[in-house]
């Protein structure tokens, strides 16, 4: 156990920017921190007030959107 | 349109305050246009109480629906039944949509989660303004379409009073004189010679200072009964 808070952090990425940037830092082997948990959209104009708030619901420390 | 705004989540919590089982009713008009109480606004609500009830650990159970209108009987029947299954109704409507669920809901207490504003238009993203105080004796024909009972800060009918500076009204810098706005209009449209016919004081009758207003369509009125009747 450790006392280091880390916040659970869910990534909204839009496929065509975002989540392209993501898989190519995987094709790189580069790494990003294990409490992030991806969400591909087809775009971030999908994302909405209630799509933020289910995910605070569903035990998300905060929100990331990228598109 | 109707224009509402939602009601403090405080006040909204407190309000709810000892009720398990919460359905929360949006309604499909005036306040899904103007944001304020449509399904999307009733999911938002929706999972802001169940949050606050997982943190406070009141293990309250919320429902959710939103239906087409809420000051038409037709849209309310079907949902009765449900609605009677839970603690409380949240209803996301205006001040009609609340009393007409209330009549038709009992013994089931039903709350407004909304404020409701006015009458309005949309003036741009996210500005509602007031437009129509449902005075019940329009007089739009002759002001050039702009109304001096729900513009005027005074309510003139032979304007504008001396307040008018530069076409700003003297109660509030930010709001426009109503009458200026008329003479603009009426120059605009080529009838300024309209504002020289001087109006006679106001029936208020027909506003709302006095008991609840109804309207009485003879030719509509009890039609449905005897259409029912004679398909029996």
């Amino acid at each position: 156990m450790t006392d280091t808070y880390e916040p659970k952090v869910i990534a909204f990425c839009c496929h065509y920017c975002t989540y392209s940037a993501a898989d190519l830092a995987g094709s790189m082997r580069l790494e990003y921190a294990p409490n992030i948990r991806v969400v591909k959209l087809m775009c971030t104009g999908k994302v909405d007030v209630p799509l933020l708030l289910r995910a605070f619901e569903d035990g998300a420390d905060a929100a990331f959107v990228g598109g | 349109m109707i224009v509402g705004e939602r009601k403090p989540f405080d006040e909204i919590t407190g309000m709810l305050n000892g009720y398990k089982k919460v359905l929360i009713l949006g309604c499909g008009t005036c306040v899904s246009v103007c944001m304020a109480g449509g399904a999307k606004e009733v999911a938002v609500l929706a999972s802001q109480l169940r949050m606050d009830s997982g943190i406070q650990e009141k293990g309250v159970e919320i429902g959710e629906e939103t239906i087409q209108r809420q000051c038409d009987r037709e849209y309310i029947e079907p949902i009765v039944e449900m609605a009677k299954t839970y603690d409380v109704v949240l209803s996301m409507a205006c001040g009609a949509g609340v009393q007409l669920l209330s009549d038709m809901l009992v013994p089931t207490p039903v709350l407004p989660a909304l404020n409701t504003s006015f009458i309005g238009i949309c003036e741009e993203e996210g500005v509602w303004a007031e437009r129509c105080r449902g005075c019940g004796d329009c007089m739009l024909g002759i002001t050039g379409g702009i109304c001096p009972v729900a513009r005027c800060a005074k309510t003139l009918f032979n304007g504008p009073c001396g307040g008018s500076v530069n076409g700003i009204c003297e109660v509030s810098k930010d709001t426009p004189c109503a009458w200026q706005l008329v003479y603009d209009r009426l120059k605009a449209l080529g009838k300024l010679e309209s504002l020289e016919e001087i109006q006679p004081i106001r029936d208020w009758g027909p506003s709302s200072s006095g008991i609840p207003r109804g309207v009485y369509r003879e030719d509509m009125a009890g039609v449905a009964v005897e259409s029912e009747g004679s398909s029996k």
